[in-house]
């Protein structure tokens, strides 16, 4: 990779570290995903920025060129926060369902009372 | 009369403000000396309406939380104010009251923890369905044979008698249709499970839950699930003997 791409990138990354801070601290994005993308963004400048380290993945990954072993991590990454994203809405979604019952329950509830003592003051 | 059991009976329903009304009033005169709760499962019609209008303890969801979900609200319901079992009907006015009451006779004088209304009994075995449907009857009501060692004909009616030993494990997990994976999950942990003949009326307003995408979706959902219940059931056992 050129001196100009490899500028580039890490350019681009530091903005997106900026941009997810700022969107942690203004309460907007979970601090734990906050962390998972530091992390990748900052490991990947790293990747991208010292040439061992990208001829050690692309050896590692078995691939013949580096661009090959970053799109399949990149792949991998994305696989994995789609399978993650989509665990924590679940957990959200089982949440949201457990306090609708929870409303839908104690409504009912004081409906059934209301319905007793009005049976009672009739009898 | 004296009833042995205490016992609820619940409707869960969605959109069905044209048959709602017809069902409370048959459950009411049939079956007056039981509870009767409605779980209005988000409906985006006038069936809220038509339900004050009914003056029925309702259970409203806030939002559409699908079948399965209306069912676990029911059974939190009964498990917190202490039913003994409880009677679940369909809202399109399919189930007919006066059977469930020799439904109810039959729970109360067995020792089955659920007891499911099946129209697949006896002579009238998966006759009038469509093809696509009665290939996933009968596909569903092997499996459960298969894996239970006990043949279940009518896997996803909507007419069940449940007995309170049942209720924390069918809240414990999620089901989505409360239909074959719930049967193998209570199977195989153990749970009597058992049928009673019914005869259905034809759906007279509203919409099936079965739309032309769920006829290829429902069975690997099921599938899936069926295989999740047999885990799930596996492991609660082996936490239990330890």
């Amino acid at each position: 990779m050129t001196v100009q791409g490899i500028i580039l990138l890490d350019i681009i990354g530091i903005a997106f570290i900026f941009w997810i801070i700022s969107l942690v601290r203004h309460t907007r994005l979970y601090v734990g995903y906050g962390v998972i993308f530091i992390t990748s963004i900052f490991a990947t400048m790293m990747i991208i920025s010292v040439p061992f380290l990208l001829h050690l993945i692309t050896r590692l990954m078995g691939a013949l060129f580096p661009a090959s072993a970053l799109t399949m991590l990149a792949l991998g990454f994305i696989i994995f926060l789609l399978i993650y994203i989509l665990t924590q809405t679940t957990i959200l979604s089982n949440r949201l369902s457990r306090l609708v019952q929870e409303i839908a329950i104690r409504d009912a509830e004081q409906q059934k009372k209301n319905l007793n003592k009005n049976t009672n003051a009739f009898e | 009369m004296v009833n042995s059991l205490s016992i609820l009976i619940a409707i869960p329903a969605y959109n069905e403000e044209k048959s709602i009304s017809d069902v409370i009033g048959r459950v009411r005169s049939s079956l007056g000396e039981y509870d009767l709760l409605v779980v209005n499962d988000g409906s985006v019609d006038n069936t809220a309406k038509v339900l004050k209008q009914e003056n029925v303890t309702t259970a409203t969801h806030l939002c559409n939380l699908g079948y399965g979900r209306a069912i676990q609200t029911i059974v939190k319901f009964a498990l917190k104010n202490g039913y003994d079992g409880l009677i679940t009907l369909d809202a399109d006015g399919q189930h007919q009251p006066e059977q469930i009451r020799e439904l109810i006779r039959s729970f109360e004088n067995s020792d089955v923890d659920m007891i499911i209304g099946s129209r697949h009994l006896g002579k009238n075995a998966y006759k009038n369905i469509p093809f696509g449907r009665k290939i996933g009857m009968l596909l569903f009501s092997r499996i459960v044979g298969l894996l239970c060692g006990k043949r279940i004909y009518d896997t996803s009616s909507g007419l069940k008698a449940i007995r309170k030993t049942v209720f924390k494990p069918l809240i414990e997990c999620n089901f989505v249709d409360f239909h074959a994976e719930a049967i193998v999950y209570l199977m195989r942990l153990g749970y009597k499970l058992d049928e009673f003949p019914i005869t259905v009326a034809e759906r007279t307003a509203g919409e099936s839950m079965y739309s032309f995408l769920n006829h290829f979706k429902y069975p690997l959902k099921t599938g899936l699930l069926i295989v999740l219940s047999i885990m799930d059931a596996e492991i609660k056992k082996r936490g239990v003997q330890k």
